[in-house]
C-alpha cells in the first residue's frame, strides 16, 4: 500500500513540528518504563459554522484545534497526557507524564519500532475539501432554507438556520511502529422553526442532517428533506396530544428507531463495562440476549455515514462488526484493551473526542437488519399501542440494563391503525426484557441521516443508527399528565 | 481590576496584542478570552489505578464586530503566524455576513467585576502546594474508604480524585481587562452488585468542590455509593397513578433547570419559550422562591462579571412564586427592546425549610422519593416534561418497594404550584442550591 494519505498527513504535522524524529522520541519516552501499547494522537482540526435568524445571516463561528495526546497501555491500566503546545518540550513532557503509568511494575523499556505507513479505509465521499469551500458558496444555502421554510406554511413565524462543517485531520503514531492518519469530513444542517395558528397555538419543530462528507450532500431532495421535515413537525405537533401511561405494545418506526438499539444493548456490549463486570451482558457470549429475530450490527464502513470511520483512533481497521446473530450474543465493541483482555482482534471500536479524551470502545453505525413483515402489517398487527416516530435522546443503566428514549413525535395505534399524533413522552424498559420480546422485524431497513451525537465518560462522538419497523411487546409510557 | 501575577500577565497580553491585531484588520469592537488550565485524574479499580491522566490546555476565544457583523472564534493553535492568518480569516468572513448592531458590546460603564478575587475564594491556596504523590494517596485513601463498605455482592468498585487549575483573561476593544484564577477538587465511587437474572445494579457518589477541605469524609461517599447501587436491588415499577414525589436537594436541577431555558432571552426571542409571557406571574406556589447569587464564597456557579463582562450580582428572580425576571443578556434584551438583567443564571439558591426529608417523608401516606433520572426531556414552549426515574415507594415514610422503569411527567405551568414542602438539608455541592422538595399529585407511570 502507497499510503499516500497517511505520507501526506505526516507531512502536514511535520510542517508544525512534530516530525518523524519527534514522533520517535516522544515514543520512546513514553515506552521508557514499558508498554503493551503506547500511541500519539497528533489532532488538527477545523471548522465553521454559519447561523441565520432574524432574516438574516448574521452569524459566524469558526475554530481551529491543535493539540497531542499520549496514551501509554500496560495491562489495562492507562496512562494518559495531552497538551495543545506542539513544541518538542511540552510533547516529550506528555510522553513523560504518561509513561509513569508502567513505573515500577519491572517492566523493560519498550522498543520503539521502525516507522510504517499505512492508509486505513476509504469511505467518505469527499471529492473536495471543506476548506476550500468559501463562505459565500455556503450563504445562498442558508437563506434558501429559511425561505423554503417560510413559504412551506403560512403560519410559520420564526425560523433559525444553521450550518456546521469540518475537518479533523489526525496522525497516530504507535510504538509498535504504525503510523496512519485520516482526515475526517463532516457536515451538518439544521432547521428549526415555530408557528402559530390562528388560535394562538404555538409549537415548535426541527429537522437535522449531518454526514462525513462534502459540499455535494445537500442535494436537492435532502435540501427539500431538511425544510419540509422542520415545519411539518412542528404542524404535527401543533396538533399532537398527550400520550397514555404505562405498559403499552410499542411500534417503533424505520430509521431513527434505532435510538432503542443504542441504548437498550449497544452501550452494554461495549466491552469495558463487560471486562469490568458492570454490563448486564458480561459472561453473556454466545447465549441469546434477544428473540431470534434479532441480528444486531455495529458498522463502521458505511459510505459517508456520520458515524462511519476509515479507521479508529489507535489506528487500527475499522469493520462491520455483528454484535447479536439471530438473537445469540456473538461480539462485544473492542478497543485494543479489551481485545488483548479477551485474547481476540480488536473490532476497530476505539473511539475519542479528541487528543483531549483517552481511547473508549464506542458504537459507530448501529443498525438491526431487515427481516420478513410488511411495516403496514405490524402496525395492523396492533390493537391498542403506541408507534413510535420522530426521537430527541436517551439513556442507559449500563448494570442494570434499563434504558429509556424520549419521543419526540409518534400516533395512538387503535385497532390496527394509527390515529391520535401524541408528542413529548419519555418510554423506559429494560434491555434484555425488550430485546426477548421483539416478535415482529419489518423489511424496511433505514439508517437514519440525523446528527446524532453519543456521550460516555464525558466524551462525546458523532454516531449513525438504523432500524426496520419493529413491534416490541411492552414498555412503559411517561404519559398520562 | 486585580493585581495580576508574572503567571497572568502574559495571558493578558496575548489577548491585548489580539485586539490590537484584529482592529488593525478592521474590527471595531473586539472581545478576548484566554484560558489556560491544568488538571489531573487518578481513576482506581480492584486495587490499582485504572487511569492516570493529566492535561495542559491553553485555548484563546474572541467575538468581533466588523462594520455592526458580528461573529465568534476560537483557537488552540497560538503560534503568533497562524494567529495572525486565523485573525485574517475570522475578519475576512465576518465581514460577508449581514448586519447585527444588537451585538455591539455593552456601556463600558456596565462592566466590570463584583466580587472581588479574595471575596469569591475560587482558588484554594493547598492546590499549589498537591504533589503527585498527595493525588496518589488521596485515590488509595478513596479507594479504600469504597472497600470499607465492599461486601460478597460487590462485583467492581472504582473510585477516583481529581483535581484542576484554570487561569483565565478577558481584554477588550472598549477598555476592560481582568482576570480569574480557580481551583477544583472532585472525588467519588461507583459501585457495581450482582442481582438475580443477571442484573448489576449499580450505584455511584462525586462531589466537587472549590476548596479540598470542603470534599464530605471519604466514608460518607462510600457509604452513598453503595446504599444508591443496593437501593436498585429487586427494582421494579408499580401502577400508574398520581403520587406526591420527594425529590432530594441534589437532583433539584432535573425539576428547577427546565425552568432555565425558557427564562432565556435566545429562548423567548426566537418564541421557544413557555415563560415568554408570565413576568410578574404566580408560576409556583410561595416555596419556589429562587435568588439568583454569582457571590457565594466558593460557589461553584459564582463569578464576578456575567457572560457580557457586565457586573455580577444577586437577584431574585423568582419571588414567592411570581417571576420577575427573564435572563436577558445584552444582545437579546436589545432585540427584545427591553432593559437587560444577566446573561444567564449562576447560583441558584432555595430557601431552606425546618424539617428533616423523613419527617416530611412520613406525611404522606404514599409518596415516591426518587433516587435518580433515566433520559426524558422537556419541551420549552409549551412546559410539557417526561422523565424516566427510579427511587423507593414510601408509605407513611417508610420504604415498601425499590421502583425502577417508571416515568414521572407533568408540565412546568403546573408543577411548581404543587410545591408543597422543603426540606431541611440544602445541597451546597452545586451551583444549584435546593433542599429536599416535595411535590404533591404529580402522574408517575409505571405498569
Amino acid at each position: 500500500m502507497n499510503a499516500l494519505r497517511t505520507a501526506s498527513i505526516a507531512d502536514h504535522f511535520a510542517a508544525l513540528g512534530v516530525d518523524e524524529p519527534l514522533l520517535a522520541a516522544a515514543l520512546a519516552a513514553a515506552t521508557v518504563h514499558g508498554a503493551d501499547q503506547a500511541e500519539l494522537y497528533v489532532q488538527h482540526s477545523t471548522s465553521t459554522s454559519l447561523g441565520l435568524s432574524d432574516r438574516a445571516v448574521n452569524r459566524v463561528h469558526t475554530s481551529v484545534d491543535l493539540g497531542v495526546g499520549v496514551r501509554v497501555v500496560v495491562g489495562d491500566q492507562v496512562g494518559f497526557a495531552w497538551t495543545e503546545d506542539l513544541s518538542q518540550e511540552a510533547v516529550l513532557t506528555a510522553a513523560r507524564t504518561a509513561a509513569e503509568i508502567a513505573r515500577g511494575l519491572g517492566r523493560d523499556p519498550g522498543a520503539v519500532e521502525i516507522p510504517r505507513l499505512s492508509d486505513g479505509l476509504d469511505i467518505y465521499p469527499l471529492s473536495r475539501s471543506w476548506s476550500d469551500v468559501a463562505l459565500d458558496e455556503r450563504l445562498p444555502l442558508v437563506r434558501a432554507w429559511e425561505q423554503a421554510a417560510f413559504d412551506r406554511d403560512g403560519r410559520v413565524r420564526k425560523v433559525q438556520v444553521s450550518l456546521s462543517d469540518g475537518e479533523k485531520r489526525l496522525l497516530i503514531a504507535r510504538a509498535d511502529g504504525l503510523r496512519v492518519a485520516d482526515v475526517r469530513p463532516m457536515t451538518s444542517a439544521w432547521v428549526g422553526c415555530t408557528i402559530e395558528d390562528d388560535q394562538g397555538r404555538k409549537e415548535t419543530g426541527s429537522y437535522n442532517v449531518s454526514g462525513r462528507t462534502d459540499l455535494s450532500y445537500y442535494t436537492a431532495d435532502r435540501q427539500q428533506r431538511l425544510v419540509e421535515q422542520a415545519v411539518d413537525r412542528a404542524i404535527l405537533a401543533l396538533d399532537a396530544g398527550d400520550a397514555p401511561a404505562g405498559e403499552l405494545p410499542v411500534v417503533m418506526a424505520a430509521g431513527s428507531s434505532g435510538i432503542l438499539l443504542h441504548e437498550a444493548i449497544g452501550h452494554g456490549l461495549e466491552a469495558d463495562f463487560n471486562r469490568k463486570g458492570t454490563s448486564i451482558f458480561a459472561d453473556k457470549m454466545g447465549t441469546a440476549i434477544a428473540s431470534p429475530e434479532v441480528t444486531l450490527i455495529d458498522d463502521a464502513t458505511l459510505p459517508g455515514a456520520r458515524g462511519s470511520l476509515n479507521i479508529d483512533d489507535e489506528g487500527n481497521p475499522t469493520q462491520r462488526t455483528v454484535l447479536v446473530q439471530d438473537g445469540v450474543l456473538s461480539s462485544y465493541l473492542h478497543d485494543g484493551i479489551s481485545a488483548r483482555h479477551y485474547g481476540v482482534a480488536p473490532t476497530g471500536s476505539g473511539r475519542r473526542q479528541s487528543f483531549r479524551h483517552p481511547v473508549l470502545p464506542r458504537m459507530r453505525a448501529t443498525y438491526m437488519e431487515a427481516g420478513p413483515h410488511d411495516p403496514a402489517a405490524i402496525i395492523a398487527s396492533v390493537k391498542k399501542g403506541l408507534y413510535c416516530e420522530h426521537f430527541a435522546n436517551g439513556q442507559v443503566q449500563i448494570g442494570g440494563g434499563d434504558f429509556a428514549f424520549y419521543v419526540k413525535h409518534g400516533y395512538l395505534i387503535e385497532d390496527g391503525k394509527l390515529t391520535r399524533p401524541v408528542k413529548d413522552v419519555n418510554l423506559v424498559g429494560n434491555g434484555p426484557k425488550v430485546l426477548g420480546t421483539i416478535d415482529m422485524v419489518g423489511n424496511d431497513l433505514a439508517i437514519d441521516e440525523g446528527g446524532w451525537t453519543c456521550g460516555k465518560e464525558g466524551q462525546s462522538v458523532p454516531v449513525s443508527q438504523g432500524m426496520p419497523t419493529v413491534r416490541v411487546a411492552s414498555l412503559s409510557v411517561g404519559g398520562g399528565r | 481590576m486585580n493585581a495580576t501575577d508574572p503567571t497572568t500577565q502574559p495571558l493578558l497580553d496575548l489577548a491585548g496584542d489580539v485586539v490590537r491585531q484584529a482592529t488593525q484588520r478592521g474590527a471595531d469592537e473586539v472581545s478576548v478570552h484566554v484560558a489556560q488550565s491544568t488538571s489531573t485524574t487518578i481513576q482506581r479499580r480492584d486495587g490499582q489505578v485504572e487511569e492516570a491522566s493529566r492535561s495542559s490546555g491553553k485555548k484563546l476565544s474572541l467575538t468581533l464586530l466588523v462594520d455592526d457583523r458580528w461573529s465568534s472564534h476560537s483557537t488552540s493553535d497560538l503560534r503568533p503566524a497562524a494567529l495572525a492568518s486565523f485573525l485574517d480569516t475570522a475578519v475576512a468572513a465576518t465581514r460577508l455576513l449581514e448586519p447585527d448592531p444588537a451585538r455591539r458590546l455593552p456601556p463600558a460603564e456596565e462592566c466590570g467585576r463584583g466580587a472581588s478575587e479574595a471575596d469569591l475564594q475560587h482558588l484554594d491556596p493547598a492546590w499549589a502546594g498537591l504533589t503527585a504523590e498527595d493525588r496518589g494517596h488521596a485515590a488509595e485513601a478513596m479507594e479504600a474508604a469504597v472497600e470499607r463498605v465492599r461486601q460478597d455482592d460487590t462485583v467492581s468498585a472504582t473510585t477516583w480524585f481529581a483535581d484542576g487549575h484554570a487561569r483565565s483573561v478577558e481584554v477588550t476593544s472598549h477598555g476592560f481587562a481582568d482576570h480569574t484564577t480557580s481551583a477544583w477538587f472532585a472525588t467519588g465511587g461507583a459501585i457495581t452488585l450482582s442481582d438475580e437474572g443477571g442484573r448489576r445494579p449499580e450505584g455511584y457518589s462525586s462531589y466537587a468542590t472549590r476548596y479540598r477541605t470542603d470534599l464530605p469524609s471519604l466514608d460518607r461517599i462510600a457509604t452513598e455509593a453503595d446504599r444508591r447501587a443496593r437501593e436498585a436491588i429487586g427494582s421494579g415499577p408499580v401502577d400508574s397513578g398520581r403520587y406526591t414525589l420527594l425529590l432530594p436537594g441534589r437532583l433539584a436541577g432535573r425539576m428547577l433547570g427546565m425552568l432555565m431555558g425558557p427564562m432565556s432571552g435566545g429562548s423567548i426571542h426566537h418564541g421557544r419559550s413557555v415563560l415568554a409571557d408570565q413576568l410578574g406571574a404566580r408560576i409556583g406556589s410561595d416555596l419556589l422562591h429562587v435568588v439568583d447569587d454569582p457571590t457565594i464564597p466558593r460557589g461553584l456557579g459564582s463569578t464576578p462579571w456575567d457572560d457580557d463582562l457586565r457586573v455580577a450580582r444577586p437577584r431574585v428572580v423568582i419571588e414567592r412564586g411570581v417571576l420577575r425576571e427573564h435572563y436577558l443578556g445584552t444582545y437579546y434584551a436589545r432585540k427584545l427592546d427591553r432593559p437587560a438583567t444577566t446573561s444567564s443564571a449562576s447560583n441558584w439558591v432555595l430557601p431552606v425549610g425546618d424539617r428533616s426529608p423523613e419527617a416530611l417523608a412520613a406525611e404522606h401516606p404514599k409518596a415516591i422519593r426518587v433516587s435518580g433520572f433515566l433520559g426524558g426531556n422537556a419541551n420549552g414552549l409549551t412546559g410539557d416534561f417526561s422523565f424516566g426515574i427510579r427511587g423507593t415507594l414510601l408509605e407513611d415514610g417508610q420504604p415498601v418497594k425499590q421502583l425502577s422503569e417508571m416515568n414521572v411527567s407533568g408540565n412546568l405551568l403546573t408543577l411548581f404550584h404543587r410545591l408543597v414542602a422543603l426540606g431541611d438539608d440544602p445541597w451546597t455541592y452545586s451551583s444549584l442550591r435546593a433542599p429536599t422538595m416535595v411535590f404533591e399529585d404529580l402522574a408517575f407511570s409505571g405498569t
